[in-house]
């Protein structure tokens, strides 16, 4: 009897990589969201590291709640499912069989996923394999059961298609999948507590980078697997063997118990206070008292003409050749993508990050470098958004990401990303202190 | 299968057993006391028009849909007490019943043995349903002859003493269904109890020990072909073409005729006795100096027999 379905499993899995629309869907797709992210966070100390969990779970969803349920739907067209229903053995297994195949399949590029990222953008492995293996069991728990109740609710393979975007897109767009929560409205963010997106992201980042351990672990991991389970369940009872059949009376009751976990879940989340509203460092940094920003010490800070973290008054005495090079960068600085992300202060950390760069490279033209972003951030940033978001990155040193390299401005190499943070921070500091008149303008 | 001494008696008769089987589709009355037995090692044919019942009959037998009522008895044990039992002994082809695109014929045959505690080796169920050359191919590749072969090899994948099939020459090309009818006569001598269904009642003529006629769900007769021939009240018909054409006064009173009809170019002449009429029919064609361009004679045929049974189920 397990000889039959071991054959299944192993001939499903043979089969699935014989198919090259299997192959495209399952580690094509996949490798082109890393691409994706890769080429908008490869600034991040280090890359990637805080985006793998939005990136697996992509793939996970795709895998499970697409790719299940489209080839499901297709062999139950054929009357595959219905053959096998003349077996004398029992035929769930053979769902199981292919759930597990399902499994092996989207775990395999997950760990393509990790293996490539690390060796495109240095992103390192994850800090707690076991636990993030285990946090992925939970994951793959979840979107399989979706994927179950998907297969069995869709008549056919246009149908799959069109119920997994139901799925897939609101937990891409407002699920804390595919958008960073942070850049989210409030109302988005509280909502992304009803979907598995939010809890799969955060159970794998605990495996990942080791954020959000503990209880809060727990608390994902419980919402995962109720949610699987339930819709599992759902898809279980609402299976059916032949392509003649239709879902049967009584759907719409499984489809509630399905998404009665999504309810609850969310609600508890929200209602104990755990889900609470995540500000965007932005946010966060107008929280700042005018109290904690006074408390910010500017003694030993480096002179403007010394070789750290120079800053010339004016760049009026720069030759034409200086000055065109100086404008070229402005020019570059209007359009430059870090500089202009939704997170203000993460975007004014990536902006003081080419002032360090240029000092670190000890560039000839370091200290008009410094001037020209310091007048782009005054031009660009109201100043209580300046004041709030550069308080916000000296009072916390550790906080956001900063560049490794950013040729496309001219400025060559790959220093250390640590250096970059703390002079970008002395920089912070020398405008803060202009601002608040605590350092001569 | 286990069964006690009583149906043992009844195994030894009858391999499959229908009794009083009804099944309903909300408002479709897809069969209605349905009762038939089929005998160990007979080939029994269930014939009748799309949609008469034939497939939800079959469905019922292999377990695939419930019954409203009536009960089906697989070597006498009701299955639905001995289900898998009776899968194990049982070996089905269905209809529309394909295989993933990038299967080959040897794993979807290994696939189902791998389910059955006694099989066929694969490779002799290849040999003997002709797939050795597209073994190893991709279903996909497979022609219609090659895949229904391929259904069919699959439903003798567990050695099984009764075997169902349903439909199992629909649109396949001619020289393809004489093919299937050779496989499926070559069963005949393994001993094994074959029902199947079709709408082409000179195919089941030419295989069936026994039919059963099903029309609107109701079945309408269940006797070996000659028996139903006989029952036939139609006569043979002698059609008869010339130049110039035969006068009416002389081939209304040809021997043995029994009704004559002219339609513009042929006499169709309704006969008791084949042999006087065309023998005199022959001698007036000379007689009166005629060409004779064609004479051909229908005997009846299991259609008739099915137009003439179902037209006295209507009255």
């Amino acid at each position: 009897m397990l000889r039959g379905y071991l054959y299944h499993l192993q001939l499903t899995l043979r089969l699935n990589f014989a198919s090259k629309q299997a192959l495209v869907y399952g580690y094509l797709v996949p490798l082109f969201f890393l691409i994706a992210f890769g080429t908008v966070f490869r600034t991040g100390t280090p890359p990637l590291l805080h985006e793998m969990s939005q990136l697996i779970t992509i793939s996970a969803l795709g895998g499970a709640c697409f790719g299940m349920p489209t080839a499901l739907v297709a062999e139950r067209e054929r009357g595959l499912w219905r053959r096998f229903r003349l077996l004398p053995r029992a035929t769930v297994p053979l769902v199981a069989s292919t759930l597990t195949a399902r499994f092996v399949l989207i775990a395999s590029a997950a760990v393509l996923q990790i293996a490539l990222a690390r060796l495109i953008y240095g992103t390192p492995f994850p800090q707690h394999p076991a636990l993030f293996a285990g946090a992925y069991c939970f994951v793959a728990f979840a979107f399989l059961g979706l994927g179950l109740l998907v297969a069995a609710l869709a008549n056919d393979v246009p149908a799959v298609q069109a119920l997994g975007q139901c799925v897939f897109l609101p937990l891409i767009m407002i699920g804390g999948v595919g958008v960073p929560l942070a850049v989210l409205p409030a109302w988005a963010q509280a909502f992304a507590g009803f979907f598995p997106g939010r809890y799969s992201v955060d159970a794998l980042q605990a495996g990942y980078s080791g954020d959000g351990g503990g209880l809060s672990l727990a608390y994902n991991l419980s919402a995962l697997l109720a949610i699987g389970g339930a819709a599992g369940l759902a898809g279980a009872k609402l299976f059916r063997w032949d392509p003649g059949h239709r879902p049967p009376r009584g759907s719409a009751v499984w489809i509630a118990v399905a998404l009665l976990p999504w309810v609850a879940v969310g609600a508890g989340a929200l209602g104990s206070g755990r889900w609470r509203v995540a500000a965007s460092p932005s946010d966060r940094a107008m929280g700042l008292t005018p109290a904690q920003i006074d408390s910010i010490d500017y003694r030993g800070l480096p002179p403007d003409d010394s070789v750290v973290t120079p800053l010339v008054r004016s760049i009026d005495g720069a030759d034409s050749d200086q000055r065109a090079r100086l404008n070229d960068l402005s020019g570059k600085l209007e359009t430059w993508a870090p500089g202009r992300v939704p997170d203000a202060t993460q975007a004014i950390r990536n902006l003081l990050c080419v002032a360090a760069f240029a000092d670190l490279n000890e560039d000839p033209l370091e200290g008009s470098i410094a001037r020209v972003v310091v007048d782009h951030l005054f031009a660009h940033f109201q100043e209580k958004q300046l004041t709030q978001s550069l308080a916000w990155i000296v009072l916390h040193p550790d906080d956001g990401t900063v560049p490794a390299s950013m040729p496309e401005l001219g400025l060559p190499g790959d220093i250390d990303g640590g250096i970059v943070r703390e002079r970008s921070i002395l920089y912070a500091k020398k405008v803060l202190g202009r601002i608040r008149g605590r350092l001569p303008n | 299968m286990r069964a006690g001494p009583v149906k043992q008696a009844i195994m030894a008769e009858f391999a499959l057993s229908i009794r009083s089987l009804a099944k309903r589709y909300e408002s479709v009355e897809a069969v209605r006391d349905v009762s038939f037995n089929v005998s160990t090692g007979e080939i029994f044919g269930l014939i009748g028009p799309n949609g008469a019942g034939k497939t939800t009959t079959l469905e019922c037998v292999l377990g695939l849909c419930t019954p409203d009522s009536g009960s089906v008895l697989v070597q006498g044990a009701d299955i639905r007490a001995t289900a898998s039992e009776a899968k194990s002994v049982i070996g089905a082809q269905l209809q529309a019943s394909g295989q993933p695109d990038a299967m080959t014929p040897r794993q979807a045959l290994r696939l189902c043995a791998s389910f059955y505690r006694r099989a066929a080796r694969p490779e002799d169920l290849i040999e003997r349903f002709l797939l050795g050359e597209k073994a190893d191919a991709r279903y996909s590749t497979l022609s219609g002859g090659q895949r229904q072969r391929l259904a069919l090899a699959m439903a003798f994948v567990n050695e099984p003493e009764i075997v169902i099939l349903d439909e199992p020459t629909a649109g396949l090309d001619p020289p393809a269904r004489r093919e299937l009818h050779a496989l499926i006569a070559a069963q005949r001598s393994a001993g094994r109890t074959i029902v199947f269904s079709t709408h082409y009642l000179e195919e089941a003529r030419s295989l069936c020990d026994r039919i059963a006629l099903i029309d609107r769900g109701v079945l309408v007769a269940v006797d070996t072909p000659e028996a139903l021939l006989a029952r036939c009240a139609a006569v043979p018909r002698v059609e008869v073409r010339t130049r110039p054409s035969l006068a009416e006064g002389d081939v209304k009173v040809l021997p043995g005729a029994v009704g004559c009809a002219y339609d513009g170019q042929a006499w169709r002449i309704e006969t008791a006795a084949v042999n006087r009429t065309v023998t005199a029919l022959a001698a007036l064609v000379e007689s009166r100096g005629a060409e004779l361009l064609d004479m051909q004679i229908h005997r009846p045929t299991l259609d008739d027999v099915f137009v003439e049974l179902t037209a006295a189920g209507e009255k």
